[in-house]
């Protein structure tokens, strides 16, 4: 039973498991950076599954299906920003409407559009395509863990760097956590902390849009209602985990897709799941707790 | 001072009515696009919410959760420490009270009822301790560690239904039933109204009595009057902080009991479709107010139940309600912000004009 559990195929879907996670959480700790707590990535994430699928379905093409997922992730990245930046609402109230609302949005046009309850699957939905590496299929070890996956693995691994480079290497970036954390300087270079904030909710909207695009078109063509399943704050976890860090982060998401890739595994062979997808949380808590005691350890001395 | 403070309320509630008038009006618009007369599709909701003594009982069962999760959020908000944790709350005391129930058949219905209730309350008040604690001791940020507890909580439950208590026949997902004689009476055959409505009312009473009468009261809008719509603003009295997560934790365990004991006899490990969240909404729209509160959660409960009517009636899919219940809140959320654009706008056209 061991051996069971524990295999290749366990890596192999760890990796399949951390993608959305790894996408999503990458738009949230650009919002981080910019002083912007957004809990709305689960419903981000819903809205880029449904409309992933529509944009597959409508053109027969899965590009038409990503460009979609994108535009509407930009869109209500944009809400977001307009209501937390221009209109000075609370970021964590908009952030539970814009998950209600994508939860209603998103099931509403599913029975208005596809006239289903609950999923809507068809073969008329292009998948996104699966990538083989021609160097290492010929070792057996590295090919089951990390060949053949479907294309957005790769790419998010690629966003991970170019996420790095551009919050550490480039202005933009600069200017980006420079716009939460002293945004007066900023002002004073010229540069303005709300065009900054916009930059982040909007590129956490479109990433949000492709860790959902992944999800519905990705090994699977289907969209279910609610399927984002509380990944948008399995990434928000991943995010306080790994401290608002690219690299950090991507590590995050990486164990915490191996304990949801663990949970299903041990539930095939009749261990229950709940335990290991608990991790994640408990573990998050358990962070925030360990930093909070270092803070106040330096504070009194 | 009165004057001022009758000004802001009319001014709110401006807003509020024009906030809701606006999200009716963007469903209607979303009627149309889909091929149907929105005249017809709201008059559907109305008569499905109060057509018959049937749909009234429905719709009036259906604010009982939201009057408790209200203000749940209410009093934790107004203390300046945001319980978004209720939705955990209300899994842990569910199911406490579900144990109580099916573990102990024989108890006179009177000290069941009574256990059930302090047992839902014990659990959901001690489950929003935690992050209270962590909250005023550590600095750790609520919001984050109740949104992890939830899913923590819910886990935990799903695993208990499913594993040591799953019952002993019937049922996937849920525990057995609890004693035939600790069910709550209905008020109305065949729908879910049932007693647990007056114990409402009654807790109703009391956090009205709390919130506006005690010096607790008093406290808590101290500290949390100007950060309802703002966290990080206002000095918090870090004891009241903490009572209020516990007062609010305890709100959301019992409103868990109250769906065990008054409509579905038994736990089930998917009990509540997000009532907690719903109640949040509900709490942010009127800003606390308790009677805000009430009248608030029965337009909530007229949606939800009106909107299923609407759908057989129309074929309107009744999730548009929880997109219209969505820009609501998106309004209202953003009322200060439209506020001052206005503002600004009507400043600039008065220079334009001079």
């Amino acid at each position: 039973m061991f051996e069971d559990v524990f295999n290749l195929t366990l890596l192999q879907n760890t990796i399949r498991t951390a993608t959305p996670l790894v996408l999503a959480a990458l738009g949230g700790l650009l919002t981080m950076h910019a002083g912007i707590l957004n809990i709305g990535m689960e419903g981000m994430i819903l809205i880029g599954a449904f409309f992933g699928v529509l944009g597959s379905y409508f053109f027969s093409s899965s590009l038409m299906g990503v460009l979609l997922a994108v535009l509407s992730g930009t869109l209500i990245g944009l809400l977001f920003g307009v209501f937390t930046i221009e209109l000075k609402s609370d970021e964590f109230i908009i952030g539970i409407a814009i998950n209600i609302f994508a939860g209603g949005l998103t099931v509403f046009l599913l029975r208005s559009i596809f006239g289903v309850k609950g999923a809507f699957s068809s073969p008329d939905i292009m998948p996104l395509p699966d990538v083989h590496l021609p160097l290492i299929d010929k070792i057996p070890f590295l090919d089951t863990i990390f060949n053949n996956h479907s294309l957005f693995v790769y790419i998010s691994w690629i966003l991970v760097l170019v996420v790095y480079v551009f919050l550490y290497k480039t202005p933009y970036g600069y200017w980006l956590r420079a716009a939460g954390e002293h945004p007066e300087s900023l002002e004073n270079v010229g540069v303005s902390p709300k065009k900054m904030k916009y930059l982040s909710a909007i590129l956490c909207g479109i990433f949000c849009g492709l860790a959902g695009a992944h999800l519905s078109l990705g090994y699977l063509t289907l969209f279910t209602e609610n399927m984002s399943a509380g990944k948008g704050f399995i990434a928000l976890a991943a995010i306080i985990f790994g401290g608002s860090n690219p690299i950090k982060t991507f590590g995050a998401a990486l164990l915490f897709g191996f304990f949801d890739a663990l949970g299903i595994r041990l539930q095939g062979v009749g261990i229950p799941s709940q335990f290991t997808q608990m991790i994640p949380y408990l573990a998050t808590v358990f962070a925030l707790f360990v930093v909070a005691q270092r803070k106040l350890k330096l504070k009194g001395r | 001072m009165i004057n001022i403070k009758l000004k802001q309320n009319i001014e709110y509630l401006t807003s509020l009515f024009l906030s809701v008038f606006a999200a009716l009006f963007i469903g209607a618009l979303i009627m149309m696009i889909n091929g149907q007369n929105p005249m017809v599709g709201y008059k559907a909701l109305v008569v499905g919410a109060f057509g018959t003594k049937y749909k009234i009982a429905t719709t009036f069962a259906k604010t009982v959760p939201l009057i408790l999760t209200g203000f749940a959020t209410a009093i934790s908000f107004m203390s300046g420490i945001f319980n978004i944790g209720g939705e955990g709350q209300l899994y842990l005391g569910a199911f406490a009270a579900a144990y109580i129930g099916f573990t102990f058949t024989n108890l006179p219905v009177f000290v069941a009822v009574i256990l059930a209730i302090l047992a839902s309350a014990l659990v959901g008040g001690l489950y929003a301790y935690f992050p209270g604690v962590l909250k005023v001791k550590y600095n750790i940020d609520e919001v984050i560690t109740t949104i992890m507890l939830n899913s923590v909580a819910i886990l935990f439950t799903t695993y208990l239904v499913n594993y040591p208590f799953q019952a002993t026949q019937g049922k996937m997902g849920g525990t057995d039933m609890i004693g035939l004689s600790y069910k709550f009476t209905k008020l109305v055959k065949l729908s879910k109204l049932n007693t647990s409505i007056f114990y409402t009312a009654i807790i109703a009473i009391v956090m009205y009595y709390i919130i506006k009468k005690t010096s607790f009261g008093y406290n808590f809008k101290m500290v949390g009057e100007n950060s309802i719509f703002s966290r990080y603003a206002g000095l918090a009295n870090k004891k009241y902080m903490i009572r209020a997560m516990v007062i609010s934790g305890a709100l959301c365990g019992i409103a868990g009991c109250f769906e065990v004991y008054g409509v579905h006899y038994r736990f089930l490990q998917n009990i509540s479709k997000g009532y907690a969240f719903d109640g949040m909404l509900v709490a942010l729209i009127v800003r606390n107010n308790p009677l805000g509160i009430i009248f608030m959660s029965l337009f909530f409960a007229m949606l939800k139940t009106g909107s299923i009517s609407m759908e057989v009636a129309t074929g309107i899919p009744s999730e548009l309600m929880l997109v219209i219940q969505s820009i609501i809140i998106l309004f209202i959320a953003g009322e200060q912000g439209f506020k001052n654009i206005f503002k600004k706008f009507r400043a600039n056209r008065r220079k334009l004009v001079k």
